[in-house]
C-alpha cells in the first residue's frame, strides 16, 4: 500500500506542491490582513476573501481526482498494476488516500494558523467557539466530495468529458455551502454524498475492463 | 468486514441507490437556484402598497390623549415587510455567520451567540458554557479621594445563586439562559445614570426566572415552573423579535400635536413640526411586566417584581395576546407558533405617571421616563396598556398586524393587501396573491417557480405537504430535498377544506410532476424490456420512477446495463449476449455469424463413426 | 489443491455485439506448457485478459490457481508473471523507477536473477520506457515477469519485437524455468517454431471455438495430411468424417484429416488408391490447415 501511495504522490506531485504553496500564501495573506479584524463587525472582508479562495481550492482538488483517473485510463497504469501483487481495491484505495493527503496538506496548516490567529487576535471570551473547526470540517468534506466527483468523471479516455464534466458538476455542487452554511445539515449531506460517490466509483473501477 | 464491503460495493441495488443520491443532490441544488431566482425576482417586484399595514388610531392610547383637541395626528401603528431581505436569509452561509456574531440572532430555536454584546475587551457580556455563569465586564466611573475620576474595570460572574467578582462554584450554573435582549438596548441609559438596571433572564433547563441586579449584586430567583407543567414553555422574553435580518418593521407613533410656535392659521403642516402629545420613549417597555413568548405563540405577562406569571382573574385572562396568523395564499391560520413565522415583532405599550415632590406636578409619559426629566420623580406608577404584534408568514408574502389591549383582548387586526382600481371599483387583493400575480412579469416568474417545483421528485413534494409545518420557517427557505415553501406545502395550511379534499387538491398542484413521472416510467419500462431486466427489476424501476420522477430516470440511464445487444436469430429481436437464453423468446444460444469447423481434436474425445466404412463400400459399388 | 492451474468453463465474450469467444472450455494442468494458438482476432489475448481479471467475461467462468478470475487476491497476482502483448508498461516512467515499483509491489523478488537479466539485456535504468525500442521493452517486460519467481507464467506473444538472438535467449530462459518443478506456462505466439520447441499441449482457436486441445505429440498423431493417387479420377466424396481440408487435382487428392485412425484408413482403402503417402507436417503446417477457412466443411 505504501508503494502505491508513494507512486500516486510522485505522479501527482504538482498538486501537493500547489496545495502547500497555496496554503502558505493564504496563511501569509491572513496574517498580513488580521489587523483589519474588528470583532464588533461581521467578518465581511474575510468571507469575501475566503469564499473565492475556497472555490479555487476545491476546483483544484476536483481536477486532481479527474486527472488521477484520466491518466490511469490513458496510460493503462491500473492494467499494469493489476498484474502485480496488487488488487484493484488497493489501487483505488491508495488513490483516494493520496487525494485525502493532498486535501489535508492544503487545509490543516490553514486551520491551525486560523485557530492560532483567532486565539491571539480575538478577545479572550468565547466569541466564535468551534467556528474554525466547523468551517474546516465543512471545507474538507466539500473538497473531498468534489474530489470524488473528479474521480467519477475522470474515468474516460476522452479528455473533454473529465474536464467539462468535472467542472460543470463542481460548479453545481460547491454553492451548497452558500445554501446550507457550515452547520450540521451540510455535514450530513456531504458525508452521504461522499459515501454514495465512493460506492459508485468503486463499482465502476472494480467492474470495468482495464 | 472486507468481503462485506466488497459485496456492498459490487451490489447492483447499492450502486443504484448511490447513483440516485448523487443525482438527487445535484438536481436538487440546481432546482434550488432556479427557485431562488424566481423567488427573489418576485420579492423585488412585489408592489410596495402590498407590503405595508397601517392602523390608525392604534386603539391603546387612553381616550383623553387620543381625542385631545390639539391632536393633529392620531396614534398609529405601522408594520411593513421587506421581502427582498429574504435573499440573504435564504442562504445558510449568511445565517451561519450572523447568528454566531456577538449579539447574534435574538430568535429562539436557531443558533445564538453566547456573547450577548461586545463593545471592547472591557465592555462585554457573555455566557461561559464551561462554568455555566454569565460574565459581565464593564467600566465604571469612580471618584477618587482627591476628587479626580477614574475608570474602574469591573468583572462580574453571575450564577443562579449570586453575583461575585471572582469565579466561584458556589454561584451555581446556568444551563440554558435566555436573556431579555431589550435590556441590551437600554444599558446605555443605565450606564449614563451611573448604574445598571436589573436584567431578567429565564433558564430553560432550570425552568426558572432570575432577576440580576448588577448594582446590588444580587440574584433573585422566581418560582420554578413545574417539570411536568407544559402550559409554559418560554422561548423568548422581553424584546420579542425573531431575526437579525430586517424582514419586517414595526413602528408606533403616539398622537401628535403641533409645536406651539407654529402659526395656527397656516394651512397644512409638515410632520417635522409635530411632537408627541406626551414625552414618549420608543423602546419596547411593558411597564411593570415583561413579555414572555411561549412556544405555542401565546404571549404571557411576567411580573417583574415577583417573577411570576400574571395570574388569571375574572377581569384578566393572564395572557397579553398571541402572535397573529397572517393570511397566506390559501387563507388565514387561526393560530401560529413562532417556528411557523419567518419573522415577528412585538411592541408593548406602557403609560408612566410620575409624581414629584410638588404634589401638583404630575407628568405622564409613554414608556420609561428615565431620561425625560432632569430630576428623578419621587414616585412612579406604571400601567401596561397593551401590545402590538406583527407576524410575517412562512413564505414571506403576508404580514398580519394585531393590537391587544391590557386584558389581552384582540381589538384590532389587519393584513397586508394590495388595493386595485379597476373600472371605478376598488378591490383588495391579498398580499400573497399580489406577490405572485400583482406585478408585471410576476405571473411568468410564478409559473417558472411552479414548473421548477414540479421537476422535483413527486414523492418528496407529497412528503413536503405532510412535513411543511415541521420545518422552522427560515430553514424552510434553505431546504433542498423537501419544499416547505412550495405551493403544495402551502396548500397543507389551507383550512377551508376537509383533509381528503385538501389532499386531493394539493395533488392537483403537482399534476405536471405526476404526468412527467408517468411518461418517464413508460420510457423506463420499454427500455427495461429491451435491455432484458428481470420482471422484478422492471417493476422496481417503474415504481421508483413514478416516485422520484426525473431523478429516477437519470439514475436509470446512468446505471442501466451497458451491454451491446445482438439480434436473436430465432425471434429477430435484440437480446442480451450475457444471458444463456433469449429473454424475449427463450431460445437457446446460437451465434450464426461464427462458422466453426465440424471436427475437433480434443484430448480423450476421439469419435468413432461406424457408418463411414459401409458408406464407402456402397459408393465404390456404384 | 486442484491439479488444473487454469480452468475456463463455457467462456463467452462479446465486444460491441461481435462474438469473439463462443463457449470455450480449457484446462491447463500444473507443470504444463500450454501453447495457445490462433489467428489474429481469434481471442487469445481476450482469454488471457479475462483469466487475469482485466476484462469481465460476457458469460462463463475462469479460474486461476483455484480462484475465480474476478476475485483474484493480491497474493495470487503475486504468483503470476505476465508478459502482455504490446508490453503494457507505464511509458513515461524511467526504467529504474518502474523496476523499483514492481519490486516494491512484489511478494518475492529474485534480485540476483533480475540483475543478471538486466545485464544480459543491457537495459539502461535512466531512460524512459517510451524511449526504449520495442525489443528492449519486451526484454524489460520479460525480466519483470521472471524476477518475481512466478508459479504461473502467462506470455502473450512475448518475443514480439525481439531479434533472433534475444528470442533464443528467451527460449533458453523459458526452458530453464520449465525445468524448475511445478511451473506452469501459458504461451501465445505467432512464431510456431518456438511453441513447437517448448510446448507440451496445444490449443487452437478458430471461429470462437477451441478446435484443438491436446498434447502436441498426440496432435501430430491425430492430424494427418495424405497425398492419395487414384487409378482414375479422384472420387468427389470419400465418405470420411472430420476432413479438415481436401484438394482434388485429377487423379491426385491431398487430404487433411483430423483424428486419423484405422477405420478411416480402411474407408480410404476401399477406393483402392494407387498410392497413399503421408505428408509430414510441422506445427505451423498443422496450424495453417486447421485455421484456413474451408467453406465446404462447415458445421451445419
Amino acid at each position: 500500500m505504501y508503494a502505491l501511495i508513494k507512486r500516486e504522490i510522485q505522479d501527482h506531485i504538482v498538486y501537493f506542491i500547489g496545495a502547500a504553496a497555496f496554503s502558505a500564501v493564504f496563511i501569509i495573506i491572513s496574517i498580513s490582513l488580521i489587523h483589519r479584524y474588528n470583532p464588533k463587525e461581521p467578518p465581511v472582508f474575510s468571507i469575501g476573501l475566503g469564499v473565492p479562495a475556497v472555490t479555487i481550492v476545491i476546483f483544484g482538488i476536483c481536477a486532481m481526482g479527474a486527472t488521477q483517473m484520466y491518466l490511469d485510463r490513458t496510460r493503462k497504469i491500473s492494467a499494469l498494476l493489476s498484474t502485480l501483487a496488487v488488487s484493484r481495491s488497493r489501487i483505488l484505495l491508495a488513490r483516494i488516500i493520496t487525494g485525502i493527503l493532498a486535501i489535508l496538506i492544503l487545509l490543516v496548516p490553514q486551520t491551525i494558523a486560523a485557530g492560532i490567529l483567532v486565539r491571539v487576535f480575538t478577545p479572550h471570551i468565547p466569541m466564535f467557539p468551534g467556528m474554525v473547526f466547523e468551517i474546516s470540517v465543512v471545507v474538507f468534506l466539500m473538497a473531498f466530495a468534489c474530489y470524488c466527483i473528479g474521480l467519477q468523471t475522470g474515468w474516460n479516455s476522452s479528455a473533454l468529458t473529465p474536464s467539462l464534466g468535472a467542472l460543470f458538476l463542481t460548479c453545481i455542487f460547491i454553492p451548497l455551502i452558500l445554501i446550507k452554511g457550515f452547520g450540521v445539515h451540510i455535514v450530513v449531506i456531504l458525508v452521504l454524498f461522499i459515501v454514495a460517490s465512493l460506492l459508485r466509483t468503486w463499482h465502476t473501477f472494480m467492474t470495468t475492463s482495464l | 468486514m472486507k468481503p462485506l464491503i466488497k459485496g456492498l460495493a459490487l451490489n447492483y441495488p447499492v450502486k443504484v441507490f448511490a447513483t440516485g443520491f448523487v443525482v438527487l443532490t445535484l438536481l436538487s441544488i440546481s432546482l434550488f437556484w432556479f427557485r431562488y431566482i424566481c423567488q427573489m425576482s418576485l420579492s423585488v417586484k412585489m408592489p410596495g402598497d402590498a407590503k405595508d399595514i397601517r392602523i390608525e388610531p392604534s386603539g391603546l392610547v387612553p381616550p383623553e390623549l387620543e381625542n385631545d383637541p390639539n391632536v393633529v395626528s392620531h396614534s398609529r401603528v405601522f408594520a411593513s415587510m421587506q421581502p427582498e431581505e429574504k435573499g440573504p436569509l435564504s442562504l445558510g452561509i449568511f445565517d451561519y455567520f450572523i447568528t454566531r456574531f456577538p449579539g447574534g440572532r435574538r430568535s429562539p430555536g436557531g443558533h445564538r451567540s453566547n456573547v450577548y454584546f461586545f463593545e471592547s475587551d472591557r465592555d462585554c457580556m457573555y455566557f461561559d458554557k464551561k462554568s455555566g455563569q454569565i460574565v459581565h465586564l464593564y467600566t465604571k466611573k469612580q471618584t477618587m479621594l482627591d476628587i479626580t475620576t477614574s475608570l474602574k474595570m469591573i468583572q462580574l460572574y453571575v450564577g443562579p445563586e449570586g453575583v461575585s467578582e471572582t469565579q466561584d462554584k458556589t454561584l451555581g450554573r446556568f444551563i440554558g439562559p435566555i436573556i431579555d435582549h431589550g435590556w441590551l438596548e437600554r444599558r446605555w441609559i443605565d450606564l449614563r445614570e451611573g448604574g445598571l438596571s436589573e436584567l431578567i433572564l429565564y433558564d430553560k433547563k432550570l425552568r426558572c426566572f432570575f432577576k440580576i441586579d448588577f448594582n446590588q449584586r444580587t440574584v433573585v430567583k422566581g418560582p420554578k415552573l413545574g417539570k411536568n407543567d407544559r402550559r409554559h414553555e418560554p422561548i423568548q422574553i422581553g424584546l420579542l423579535d425573531k431575526t437579525a435580518f430586517e424582514l419586517s418593521y414595526l413602528n408606533w407613533t403616539p398622537p401628535r400635536i403641533r409645536i406651539p410656535d407654529e402659526d395656527p392659521n397656516k394651512t397644512g403642516y409638515s410632520t417635522a413640526k409635530l411632537k408627541p402629545i406626551i414625552p414618549t420613549d420608543y423602546d419596547c417597555d411593558a411597564g411593570p411586566y415583561l413579555l414572555v413568548l411561549d412556544e405555542t405563540g401565546r404571549i404571557d405577562l411576567l411580573d417583574k417584581e415577583t417573577l411570576e406569571f400574571v395570574k388569571r382573574t375574572p377581569e384578566f385572562p393572564g395572557v397579553a395576546g398571541r402572535l397573529p396568523g397572517p393570511e397566506t395564499y390559501f387563507g388565514p391560520k387561526d393560530s401560529v407558533t413562532p417556528r411557523e413565522l419567518l419573522d415577528y415583532k412585538v411592541w408593548p405599550l406602557a403609560l408612566t405617571t410620575c409624581f414629584f415632590e410638588n404634589p401638583e406636578e404630575v407628568r405622564v409619559t409613554f414608556g420609561d421616563p428615565s431620561y425625560f426629566f432632569k430630576r428623578a420623580p419621587a414616585r412612579v406608577e406604571r400601567k401596561y396598556l397593551g401590545m402590538f404584534a406583527a407576524s410575517l408568514s412562512r413564505d414571506g408574502t403576508a404580514l398580519a398586524l394585531a393590537v391587544f389591549d391590557e386584558k389581552g383582548k384582540r381589538i384590532k387586526e389587519s393584513n397586508t393587501r394590495l388595493t386595485k382600481y379597476e373600472g371605478g371599483h376598488t378591490t383588495q387583493v391579498q398580499s400573497s396573491k399580489a406577490f405572485f400575480f400583482g406585478a408585471p412579469w410576476s405571473p411568468t416568474l410564478t409559473i417558472g417557480k411552479y414548473l421548477t417545483e414540479n421537476l422535483h421528485p413527486p414523492i418528496l413534494s407529497v412528503a413536503s405537504y405532510f412535513t411543511a409545518s415541521a420545518f422552522e420557517a427560515a430553514s424552510g427557505h434553505r431546504a433542498l430535498f423537501f419544499l416547505p415553501n412550495s405551493f403544495i406545502a402551502i396548500k397543507a395550511g389551507d383550512r377551508g377544506e376537509n383533509i381528503a379534499e385538501r389532499f386531493m387538491s394539493a395533488l392537483c398542484w403537482i399534476l405536471p410532476s405526476i404526468i412527467l413521472a408517468i411518461w418517464l416510467a413508460c420510457r423506463v419500462s420499454k427500455d427495461a424490456v429491451v435491455v432484458g431486466l428481470s420482471e422484478n427489476a422492471r417493476a422496481y424501476w417503474i415504481i421508483g420512477t413514478l416516485a422520484f420522477g426525473l431523478t429516477a430516470y437519470i439514475t436509470y440511464r446512468l446505471t442501466r446495463p451497458k451491454i451491446t445487444l445482438v439480434t436473436c436469430p430465432n425471434c429477430g429481436k435484440m437480446r442480451r449476449p450475457d444471458m444463456v437464453k433469449c429473454h424475449r423468446c427463450k431460445s437457446d444460444w446460437h451465434v450464426p455469424e461464427l462458422i466453426p469447423p465440424v471436427w475437433r481434436v480434443l484430448k480423450g474425445t476421439e469419435k468413432v463413426h461406424e457408418g463411414s466404412t459401409a458408406d464407402a463400400e456402397e459408393a465404390v459399388v456404384e | 489443491m486442484d491439479e488444473n492451474v487454469i480452468k475456463v468453463e463455457n467462456l463467452v465474450k462479446y465486444f460491441d455485439g461481435r462474438c469473439v469467444l463462443d463457449g470455450i472450455n480449457l484446462k491447463v494442468p500444473r507443470g504444463c506448457i500450454y501453447g495457445l494458438l490462433g489467428r489474429n482476432g481469434s481471442g487469445k489475448t481476450t482469454i488471457i485478459r479475462i483469466l487475469l481479471g482485466l476484462e469481465p467475461p460476457t458469460r462463463g467462468q475462469t479460474f486461476l490457481l483455484d480462484a475465480a478470475s474476478t476475485e483474484l487476491s493480491a497474493k495470487l497476482h503475486g504468483r503470476i508473471g505476465y508478459v502482455a502483448e504490446g508490453h503494457n508498461l507505464i511509458q513515461n516512467y524511467r526504467v529504474g523507477r518502474l523496476i523499483k515499483l514492481c519490486k516494491d509491489l512484489s511478494l518475492r523478488w529474485n534480485d540476483e536473477f533480475f540483475n543478471h537479466l538486466i545485464e544480459t539485456f543491457r537495459l539502461p535504468a535512466d531512460r524512459k520506457v517510451k524511449e526504449l525500442s520495442i525489443g528492449m521493452r519486451a526484454q524489460l517486460n520479460l525480466a519483470l515477469a521472471m524476477a518475481i519467481d512466478p508459479e504461473l507464467l502467462i506470455f502473450d506473444d512475448p518475443t514480439l519485437g525481439l531479434d533472433t538472438v534475444a528470442r533464443r535467449q528467451f527460449l533458453e530462459l523459458a526452458i530453464d524455468l520449465i525445468q524448475q518443478q511445478g511451473r506452469t506456462i501459458l504461451f501465445c505466439s505467432h512464431i510456431l517454431s518456438d511453441v513447437e520447441r517448448i510446448a507440451d499441449k496445444i490449443g487452437i482457436l478458430a471461429a470462437g471455438k477451441l478446435v484443438v486441445d491436446c498434447p502436441l505429440e498426440e496432435l501430430k498423431e491425430r492430424v494427418k495430411k495424405l497425398r492419395v493417387i487414384f487409378p482414375e479420377s479422384a472420387p468427389p466424396n470419400l465418405h470420411l468424417t472430420e476432413i479438415i481440408n481436401q484438394q482434388n487435382q485429377g487423379r491426385e487428392m491431398v487430404i487433411t484429416v483430423a483424428n486419423w485412425n484405422k477405420q478411416k484408413q480402411t474407408a480410404l482403402e476401399i477406393f483402392k488408391p494407387s498410392s497413399c503417402t503421408e505428408i509430414p507436417m510441422s506445427l505451423e503446417d498443422m496450424f495453417i490447415e486447421c485455421t484456413k477457412p474451408n467453406p465446404e466443411y462447415v458445421e451445419s
